[in-house]
């Protein structure tokens, strides 16, 4: 079967400020093929995908359609070039209705230039009767479900008579019997010449509807095969096949007892049932895909957001946790995965960032005893290799790295005895990283339970004793040991 | 990992220090134009003036520093002001009016306090209702009516302690108590947080509710406190004094290098941007600057300041963090 | 529930604001005919320039207290709180409550003009009152006259103020009627009498007597000679007396206020203040009350009054003490 080629992607580069999003990208897309991209977050395909609906411009490298390189300046101007994108987080305006969402951007006009409303309610009540869905065309967006959105945002990229679709994560939200009409919709336009571009974290779906299949990794395209021409395996090693350098200061310490035990915890759209235990000396982690659940539950643990039902014991006795000053009163820190937003306070400088959640520790005779403050922080600094000007440089000019070692301080400070880090090495250049592991290592030396929320793989491997594995808000699995690798581990992940 | 260019103006001194540098010149250029400005009668005098104004300045600095402000506090001045005085006048004991006002004062900054943390009301529109609520019970109260004769009520705004007026001896304590409580205390640390990142600071395990109830009743007891001046002052209970008064504070306050995006600002620079005020009123009426100009001129002052402000600021901060987390989104 | 609420304190603000909040709410029955009324008094609404200002608040009281000694009338005070806007909306809502008798005192004469005229078309009586509105076909007025207010202490100043003296003026609010009037009768009837005296400061201190002060302290850091303080109203003039109090180079100084306040007269008998002129709001309320009656009566179909404004000085000053003793302002 050999088909035209469609659309081709030519030595694709964008690099953000610290990050190589694409580097040298190549894969090409025939007329009439769904063309799957694999990968796991981060590994750069919703960015390509956003450069080729013209919201980015590449670095170098070109777009070229029907053999012809294309400019894309805006999503506007990419439909022109038959170019339509449904997203992987719904954009939608709650109060539009569906025919003004229809049409949005180029709404027809009739001869004055005047909007031609009657127009796109005809155009609008053909298609929503054409597809037999039970809506008026004046009905608003808020008032449709999830699914039903997303079905028609499905719907109104395929009313464009495009030829390349982009669908990022179109099941995310949809039924099973939607997915099936979905899935007739794409053999439609398959048949009508269409090419379509699906990102997609579900192995079923994928080889159910793949025709071929291009595997990303850190940014570049690691291999790109029709689907006959791989398995599950393969695409799960491609996708996370990276080589495990044994640079993790991992060491075998003395575990003891259960210092933090979960039963149940629930909270409704967020997570359901989720039940783990750590015991001092050691790390576990937690894994699974973007909106899998984990910060949300860590969240709840700590008291940032509240739950519907579940326990949580510390050292084996129950407790009521509603607040971030109730967990640290029970001895529990947490490094938030947003350190921009709930961990840094720019404007304050780096020692009163440090000391902000144990003032207490500095109190003498009634008042902040600040020697005693410099002196204590200065340590730790030290000991954590904190890069600062002085002590009182105002946070927010540090670099990344620096900035997570003082939050970090800031915890430990709380001398905590269960220790929540969500993304700790997110955004961090390696030297930092490293030192970043360290620490962590020597916390749970020092008898203390540490749970590690990550995305990269290998630090879960690296550092873990155990690895929880969360998809859609529950916990799929536990794997520790040697059964801690990248292939069970994302095949956990991207359990439905 | 330093933005500050080596051998330029710091921008972080200059936003610092700046404003003494600007109450520095003030002070040559007014000497310069009218001799009788720089007289020991003179300085006392426009201090004793902004005394009142100072001290709700100083509450106004402890609220826009933890994110949020007070309209109310001119008019609470008065409803505390005109019911200490009836109470002194009924009791003849100047402690119970002393304490009335106080109380008065720290109840209605409580409602303040509930309205924006029970409530989630923004603090804008809380003691915005305040200010309105207080000066209509104020007017209610005295039927529009001042109220004469006070006796020796006078002595709080009138008086002198040892050679020195009692309103300077007001306002040194509460500045020292200001700058006390913001240098020294975990409730001045907390303070600085939640301005500076309120939900960092509250995932930092602050009490985030109960610092803000208490910053306002510290105000409530700096607003009390200037009531009792000023009744005492005007020698009168005045339902309608000093309007305007939370306007003069949050400028001294802005003046001072509060910031309104929160957690930073400082009781000292507080205190030189009442003066900058102070003294700026102080010449443009001795040199008989018509009146119109002199509004105008204050106005000036006020937009300068907030834009010097806004500016030093966005110098400062690293750019490189801001794109560090665009770079976070985008790459999913 | 919280956002709600504090959506409430928002709408709840705003509808005080712009209805104006007045003491006693309007007992505001099915509306009757313009006659007689059923259960035989008259309904009057007053409606004020401003509670909280100090002289119509004292008004304001004054009629609502003068009131009660007639049992045909019932009158409801409205707060026009110094805005033209407000003011006018409240004409508006009293005529549309089928109000006997307004009376109006103006935030601003034309503003408030051609809703007076709405009134008096829709069969109301109408009087206006500090300061008058003239020449409204059918309408009534009671008045002092500002002009006079302030000439009978200008008179009295050029007689009494040194020569070559060096005065300060306070004023009264930008625009505001009674201001303007008195400082033009000033400036007539004493300034260009006197032209060796030197005007050492003038400022606007708003009736207010903190503001009053506060320039009198600063005046007094500039001008080691000041003669006299010419105060457009008694609380600005009281409030210049407070700063000069108990300053020996002071002590001669002369002050010139208008209104008769209490506190006023205290300080002429003291010997602090040299004059001022009575603008008795019981007098008014006493005018317009009597006024009221005769108009809705029938006794009277239009009326326009005067009422003094004498001069107040050490010589005459006990009988006014007595009139703010009767009326309790004076402990």
């Amino acid at each position: 079967m050999s088909q035209a080629v469609k659309l081709e992607v030519k030595g694709i580069t964008k690099t953000f400020p610290g990050v190589k999003a694409l580097d040298n990208v190549s894969f090409s897309v025939k007329k009439g093929t769904v063309h799957v991209l694999c990968g796991e977050n981060g590994a750069g395909k919703s960015t390509l995908m956003k450069i080729i609906n013209g919201i980015y411009k590449p670095d170098s490298g070109e777009i070229v359609i029907d053999g012809k390189p294309v400019n894309v300046k805006n999503p506007i101007d990419a439909r022109k070039h038959g170019i339509s994108m449904i997203f992987q987080e719904l954009n939608y305006i709650p109060e539009m209705t569906i025919e003004e969402s229809f049409f949005v951007g180029s709404w027809p006009v009739d001869s004055i230039k005047k909007v031609d409303w009657k127009s796109i309610k005809k155009k609008t009540d053909d298609l929503l009767k054409r597809e037999g869905l039970a809506y008026n065309s004046k009905t608003k967006l808020k008032d449709l479900s999830v699914s039903d959105v997303q079905m028609l945002e499905i719907l109104k990229a395929i009313s464009y008579d495009s030829d390349i679709i982009i669908m990022d994560e179109p099941t995310s939200a949809i039924t099973n019997k939607e997915v099936r009409t979905l899935f007739g919709k794409i053999k439609e336009l398959k048949e009508r010449g269409a090419c379509i571009i699906y990102i997609s974290h579900k192995m079923e779906e994928i080889f159910e509807i793949a025709d071929e299949i291009t595997v990303f990794r850190d940014g570049k395209v690691i291999d790109s095969r029709p689907v006959e021409d791989y398995d599950l395996n393969l695409v799960i090693s491609q996708m996370v096949g990276r080589e495990i350098s044994d640079s993790y200061p991992k060491q075998d310490l003395e575990i003891g007892e259960t210092a933090l035990e979960v039963k149940n915890l629930s909270s409704k759209g967020s997570f359901k049932d989720v039940n783990f235990a750590v015991k001092r000396g050691e790390i576990i982690g937690f894994a699974g895909l973007m909106g899998a659940g984990r910060t949300e539950v860590m969240r709840a643990l700590f008291g940032l957001d509240k739950y519907d039902s579940g326990e949580i014991l510390i050292n084996n006795v129950p407790v009521r946790i509603h607040s971030p000053q109730d967990s640290v009163k029970h001895k529990i820190a947490m490094l938030s995965e947003d350190r921009r937003r709930f961990g840094i306070v720019p404007v304050r400088s780096v020692k009163e960032n440090a000391s902000l959640s144990n003032l207490k520790r500095f109190i003498y005779k009634g008042r902040l005893h600040k020697s005693e403050e410099n002196a204590v922080i200065g340590e730790y600094f030290k000991k954590m290799n904190v890069k600062t000007p002085t002590m009182d440089t105002t946070i927010d000019v540090l670099s990344g790295g620096n900035q997570q070692k003082v939050i970090l301080a800031k915890w430990m400070v709380t001398n905590p005895d269960i220790l929540i880090l969500d993304e700790p090495t997110r955004g961090i250049d390696v030297g930092a990283k490293y030192e970043i592991y360290e620490l962590i290592t020597k916390l749970a030396s020092e008898g203390r339970a540490l749970i590690l929320i990550s995305s990269e793989l290998p630090e879960l491997i690296g550092m873990c004793d155990r690895v929880y594995v969360m998809s859609k808000g529950q916990i799929k699995g536990e794997l520790s040991a040697e059964d801690i690798t990248q292939e069970k581990i994302m095949y956990l992940a991207t359990q439905n | 990992m330093s933005n500050k260019a080596k051998g330029k103006i710091n921008p972080d001194m200059l936003s610092k220090y700046g404003i003494y540098l600007v109450l520095l010149v003030l002070f040559v250029v007014s000497w310069m134009a009218n001799e009788n400005f720089m007289t020991k009668s003179n300085l006392t005098n426009v201090s004793v003036q902004i005394a009142v104004g100072t001290i709700l300045a100083f509450g106004q600095t402890i609220l826009i520093i933890s994110g949020m402000l007070d309209l109310s506090s001119a008019s609470v001045l008065a409803l505390a002001g005109v019911l200490s005085i009836s109470a002194y006048l009924s009791t003849g004991s100047l402690i119970i009016g002393f304490l009335v006002a106080i109380l008065v004062s720290v109840a209605c900054n409580v409602l303040n306090g509930l309205m924006v943390t029970k409530f989630k009301t923004p603090p804008f529109i809380a003691t915005l209702a305040m200010m309105t609520m207080a000066r209509g019970a104020a007017l209610l109260y005295t039927k529009g009516q001042n109220i004469y004769q006070i006796k020796d009520y006078t002595i709080f705004g009138q008086g002198n302690l040892m050679g020195i007026p009692i309103p300077i001896i007001f306002l040194v304590l509460t500045l020292i108590i200001t700058w006390y409580i913001l240098n020294h205390t975990v409730f001045g640390r907390s303070i600085y947080a939640i301005g500076g990142n309120e939900e960092a600071a509250n995932a930092s395990g602050i009490n985030v509710d109960r610092v803000k109830m208490k910053a306002f009743i510290f105000n409530g007891i700096l607003v009390g406190l200037a009531g009792v001046i000023f009744m005492s002052r005007v020698n009168g209970g005045l339902p309608n004094g000093a309007v305007g008064y939370e306007f003069k504070a949050l400028t001294a306050a802005v003046i001072g290098g509060t910031s309104f995006s929160g957690g930073v600002g400082t009781a000292f620079g507080t205190l030189a941007g009442a003066f900058i005020v102070g003294f700026l009123d102080n010449i443009m009426v001795m040199v008989g600057l018509d009146s119109y100009l002199q509004q105008i001129v204050r106005g000036a002052i006020i937009a300068l300041a907030v834009i010097y402000d806004i500016w030093s600021k966005s110098k400062g901060k690293s750019k490189k963090l801001i794109m560090v987390e665009e770079t976070k989104e985008k790459v999913s | 529930m919280k956002k709600w609420l504090s959506m409430f304190f928002a709408v709840a603000l705003l509808a005080a604001s712009v209805t104006g909040c007045s003491s006693p709410a309007p007992t505001t029955e099915a509306p009757e005919g313009s006659e007689a009324p059923a259960d035989g008094k008259y309904k009057v609404a007053y409606v004020a320039r401003a509670q909280a200002d100090s002289f119509a608040a004292w008004l304001a009281n004054a009629v609502k207290e003068e009131s009660e000694k007639y049992d045909n009338m019932t009158v409801d005070i409205f707060d026009g709180q110094a805005s033209d806007d407000t003011e006018n909306s409240l004409i508006e809502n009293a005529i549309a409550n089928k109000y006997d008798l307004i009376i109006i005192q103006p935030n601003n004469g034309e503003a408030q003009r051609p809703y007076a005229e709405k009134a008096i078309a829709a069969g109301i009586k109408v009087i206006t009152t500090n300061a008058r509105i003239s020449g409204i076909e059918g309408a009534s007025s009671v008045d002092a006259d500002p002009y006079k207010q302030a000439q009978v202490n200008a008179e009295l100043a050029v007689e009494k103020v040194p020569q070559n003296a060096n005065v300060v003026i306070l004023k009264g609010p930008p625009g505001n009627f009674h201001a303007d009037e008195r400082y033009k009768s000033w400036q007539k009837e004493f300034f260009e009498k006197r032209p060796d005296v030197t005007i050492v400061g003038e400022e606007i201190a708003n009736w207010n007597k903190d503001e009053a002060m506060t320039y009198m302290e600063t005046w007094m850091q500039a001008n080691k000679k000041i003669d006299a303080i010419i105060s457009m109203n008694d609380n600005m003039a009281a409030g210049a007396l407070e700063a000069v109090k108990d300053k020996p180079e002071f002590a001669e100084i002369q002050a010139y206020g208008v209104d008769g306040t209490a506190e006023a007269c205290l300080l002429i008998k003291d010997g602090k203040m040299t004059s001022t002129s009575l603008q008795s709001a019981y007098d008014l309320a006493t005018a317009l009350m009597d006024t009221s009656n005769k108009l809705l009566t029938g006794e009277e179909t239009q009326i326009d009054m005067d009422i003094d404004c004498p001069l107040i000085t050490p010589d005459n000053v006990d009988q006014y003490i007595e009139m703010h003793k009767k009326a309790g302002a004076i402990n």
